[in-house]
Formats: C-alpha cells, structure tokens, sequence
C-alpha cells in the first residue's frame, strides 16, 4: 500500500501537477479573501474565515475532480491497471493507497490556504476555535469529495470525462439542500427529506459555526466508507464483466 | 509446477477459453502458440489473476490463484501484451515502484533493480521517462519489471513483439537463460520463435486446445512423412493422374496454378517412401510429355504442424476436394479464364 501511496505523491509532486492546484486554490481564496475585505463596512474590520470556506467551496468543487480524474482512468488507459492487480496487493490497498495520496494533495491545499489566517492573525486578531471546526468541516467535506471523485475515475477510462462527471454530480451534491427546499420539493415532505440527508452543506455550516456534531462527523465518515467500498464493487465488478 | 484445470472463459455468451487443462513443470518454457484471437491473452491474463475465470483452477506453486491471490501472486512476474509501464516515470522510479509493489525487501531493492536492468540492457535509458523510449525500449522496461524479485513463474505474452531484431535474438537469449531458475509460459504467433526457445508446446485455437507436445513429437504427429513439392508445366489433370497412382504417394494436398500452364503440387509421400518415389514421379511425368521446371522433398516443420493443428476441422483432403474447389478447365475454360483466352485471340 505504501508503495502505491509514493507512487501516487510522486505522480503528484514531481510533477506541477499539486503546485498548480494548490496556486489555483490559493487564488480563489485570495479572491474570497479579498471580497471578504472589500464588504467591510463597520469601523472596526471584521469577517469570518468560515464565510470565506463557505464561498470557497463552491469554486472548490472544480478542483476536486481534477484531482481525482486520474486515480483509476489513466491506469486503465495506460494498461497499467494490470499490473497493479497482477501484484501481490490487493484492490482494497490498492484504493487506500490512491485515497490517501490524493488526501495528501488535499492536505497540502489546505495547508496553503492558511497563510490567509495567519497573514490575519499577524495583523489583527483571529477567533481560533471557530477557524479549527471550519478547517475541520472542510477537510471532512474535501474527503467526501475525494472519494466521490475516486469512484468515478473508476467508472471510465478518459480522465477529462471523469472530471467532467465528478463535476456534475458534485455541482448536484452542493446545490441538493436548495433545491430541497424549493417549493416544488416542500409538497412532498418525504421527498424533501431524502433529499435533505444527502445535503453536506448544513452539516458544513455546524462546523463554521464551530460545532463538533458526531452526527455531522458520521455522514461525512459513513460517505467516504460508501464511496470506497463502492469503488472497490466497481473495479471488481468491471475485472469480472470485462469483455 | 503450475496446473491449469479445466479454465473455462465465457464473455458474456461468447467464449473465449474452453475447459483446457495443461501444466508447466519445473524449469520448462512452454510455448503458447495460437493465431490472432485464439484466446491466448485471456488465458494468460487469468492465469496471472487479472481475470476472473468462468470456471476452473489455476495453481501456482501450490496457491490456488483465486482463493488464495496474494500467495499466488508472489510466484508471478507477468508481462501483459502492452508493457504496462507509466509514461509519465522515469525508469529507475518505475522500477522502484514495481520493486515495492512485490515487496522486495527495501536492502534488496537497488541490487535488484540493477540487476534487471543490466540483464535487460536499460541501464543507459534509466533516467529517461518512459513515455520518450521507444516501443522495443518499453518492451524491456515492461520485461524487466516482470523479472524483478525473480519470480519462480514467469508469463510472457509475446515478449518480443515490437524489437528490432537483435533485440529479438537477445530476449530469446536471455528466455532460455531463464529455465535454469524458473518455469516460462511464453505466448507468441510466430511459430520460429516457438521453436526457437520452448521445450513443448500448447497449439491454442478458438479457446479449444489442439496439441500439447514436444516440438519433435508434432512434426513426428504429423506423420514424419516428407512433402514433395513439384511445379510442372502441362495439363493439369494429367499430371495428377500421374503423381497419385505412383507408388508411395499418399495424397495430393494441393495444387497451386502460376501462371500460364505452370502448376505447383504439394504431394503428401508416404512414410517409408523417399527418393525412389521422386525419381519415379519424375520419370513418369517426364514419360506422359509433361515438363518439370521444379522439384524438391520438405520436412514437415512446425508451421505445418501449426496450420494442421489450428485448421484441422475445416482442412480439406485428398484430390476430389481439390478439383470441387477448382472446376475443370473444360468447363469454364471459356468463361472464367476469358482474360486469357482474349489475350490469346488477339495474338492470333
């Protein structure tokens, strides 16, 4: 598993592949970050770093399926898959492996985006808890994404259309608790709240808020497990359809 | 030793592999022998566990492959039909991370990967991406990951497709240096190298298996009787009047038209007979005023041990077959060779 992992960083990292990314990240965040200034109308500055991840997330969702195209696509395309199957790893180390190289990049995303608070802190002064529980929902909310990416890299061999997917249905992921709450939705009660367990978004805004809820840390937990676990159906279940 | 029993590849309704059963004993390279969609890479790619089978076991050492992968998997270096190799690594790293893969102890791994490098010859593209190598360069690279942590077993399907061929003479080298240690299933459509490098063989068509045997033993199979090949210039059904009724023919296996009134017959002798029945063949046919610009006797090699084997349900035998194909001149002389016959008038 290990090995997969480096290879995987190594993809990542000697490459440009993560310093883009994350300059990527970096600049819609200053772009966040810089709204977030320019709003301020009250003599004395004031704004909260969870508004500023809450916009964040929505530009966000175009990074992670970048970051997630390749895991399974290419290494079909490339006939590499066999390889990694002919070895003596099995799929379920093969997927950890994958998922936390990619948690990594994350990692290191998310480590950029704190020269924000702290270029803050250094000029003013910071609410630290609520900082830590948004960090902590945007990790949790970026893992779920992650995996969800991962489990459509597996479904195609063509990164770009992987990516392109992912983005659908993550754009549907982040707008599901709006759109259960239209109108439309709010006829039928037990559709609307289907609809609303699905929803990450309330569950993030607990975090920027600065709750810890066990609930919100269990759908976030329970989605990663359902995402890798469906993945590891799906590239058993094409190894046995194949043909 | 690895046994396969009785794999059985189904694709949905079509199949693929049908029931075939063999085993590669201890320091044997075993050819894998069969035309284009045969059926040999799913075969491979199931022996080596990327595949699922329908039905049937493979069994590596002692370690069935799909209920026990792991064990199984550590005996196996496999080279798929595309060297599974990532463009986007340099060589060294790709080996390292193959040498993890198969987890090589890390002391090991440097002494290993210099080791296949060198048996390989990379050694001087080694901080290259292997998306700038060329194919026959990420053959080998491909090759010598399938070498690292030198497995017992070793699958290669069609190792050598894509090299120049110095690079073929030297991979076929370094495949028969290989059986002091380990056992080889080696895959190929070219039946030189076959014969070239394996000890038995296994003829592979349509997922059925058509022979498994020495070398030696199917050009025996074959009947060990010679072919006398004879292009003569004449009447056609005259001449093979002639040949069969000679003593120590078997049969006429075909006969090939070149040209005007050239005729080239493939005649099966049988198995005692040898130049005796060639001198009579000559006399006789030379006797009936038919002339003789060619002859010779051939051994039976293993590509007609091959093409017998892969066609033997639909071959045709003996003369009155032949002659159904190719009507008779008198008939159609006047419609189907009209090309000529024009060409004839005109000179006229």
């Amino acid at each position: 598993m290990f090995s997969i992992y480096k290879k995987e960083l190594q993809s990542f990292f000697y490459t440009p592949f993560a310093y883009v990314i994350t300059a990527l990240f970096m600049f819609l965040f200053t772009i966040m970050f810089n709204n977030a200034l320019g709003n301020l109308e009250q003599p004395v500055l004031q704004f909260t770093f969870p508004d500023i991840f809450y916009n964040v997330i929505f530009f966000f969702i175009f990074l992670i399926p970048i970051l997630t195209m390749r895991t399974f696509a290419d290494e079909r395309k490339f006939g590499t898959e066999v390889l990694l199957m002919t070895s003596p790893v099995g799929v379920i180390q093969i997927i950890l492996g994958k998922y936390l190289a990619n948690l990594t990049v994350f990692l290191f995303m998310i480590a950029g985006s704190s020269f924000f608070p702290i270029f803050t802190y250094l000029n003013g002064t910071l609410v630290m808890s609520q900082l830590i529980c948004a960090y902590i929902g945007f990790f949790a909310w970026g893992a779920m994404f992650i995996a969800l990416g991962m489990l459509i890299s597996s479904f195609t061999e063509n990164s770009i259309i992987a990516a392109i997917i992912g983005e659908i249905i993550m754009f549907v992921f982040l707008f599901i608790d709006d759109f259960s709450r239209t109108d439309f939705i709010m006829q039928y009660p037990k559709l609307q709240s289907f609809l609303y367990a699905f929803a990450a978004q309330p569950r993030f805004a607990y975090f920027s808020q600065g709750f810890i809820r066990l609930s919100d840390l269990v759908f976030f937990l329970s989605a990663i497990l359902i995402c890798l676990s469906w993945n590891y159906i799906a590239i058993e279940r094409r190894r046995w359809k194949r043909g | 030793m690895i046994t396969i029993d009785k794999l059985t590849k189904y694709y949905g309704s079509n199949r693929a592999v049908n029931n075939i059963s063999f085993t590669i004993n201890d320091n044997e390279i075993l050819g894998f022998l069969g035309p284009n969609g045969a059926g040999k890479s799913t075969t491979m790619n199931m022996i080596a566990g990327y595949l699922p089978m329908t039905a049937g076991t493979v069994t590596i050492f002692g370690s069935d492959i799909s209920k026990d992968p792991v064990a199984a998997k550590k005996n196996i270096g496999y080279l798929p039909e595309i060297p599974p190799v990532y463009p986007e690594m340099r060589v060294k790293e790709y080996l390292s991370f193959c040498a993890g893969l198969k987890r090589i102890r890390s002391s090991e791994r440097k002494s290993e990967i210099i080791r296949v490098m060198k048996l390989l010859k990379i050694e001087d593209v080694q901080d290259k991406l292997i998306k700038n190598l060329s194919k026959g360069y990420k053959q080998r690279v491909g090759f010598a990951q399938a070498l690292l942590g030198n497995p017992k077993f070793l699958i290669l399907d069609e190792p050598t497709v894509g090299l120049d061929p110095n690079q073929v003479i030297e991979v076929r080298n370094i495949i028969k240096d290989l059986k002091k240690e380990h056992s080889v299933i080696f895959s190929s459509h070219i039946l030189s190298e076959v014969s070239a490098v394996c000890d038995r063989v296994v003829i592979i068509n349509k997922g059925d298996i058509k022979a498994v045997d020495t070398i030696e033993n199917l050009e025996k199979k074959l009947g060990g009787s010679l072919t006398l090949h004879v292009k003569i210039k004449g009447d056609r059904i005259k001449a093979s009047n002639v040949i069969e009724f000679i003593d120590g023919v078997d049969e006429i296996v075909s006969i090939d038209a070149e040209g005007n009134d050239f005729f080239s017959f493939a005649v099966k002798l049988k198995e005692d007979a040898g130049d005796d029945t060639k001198n009579a063949i000559m006399s006789e046919l030379i006797g009936h005023g038919i002339q003789i610009s060619e002859i010779y006797t051939e051994k039976p090699d293993l590509e007609a041990v091959f093409v017998d084997m892969i066609n033997r349900s639909s071959d045709k035998h003996g003369l009155l077959e032949l002659l159904e194909e190719t009507p008779p001149e008198a008939e159609d002389g006047a419609d189907s060779e009209s090309d000529e016959s024009e060409e004839k008038e005109g000179e006229e």
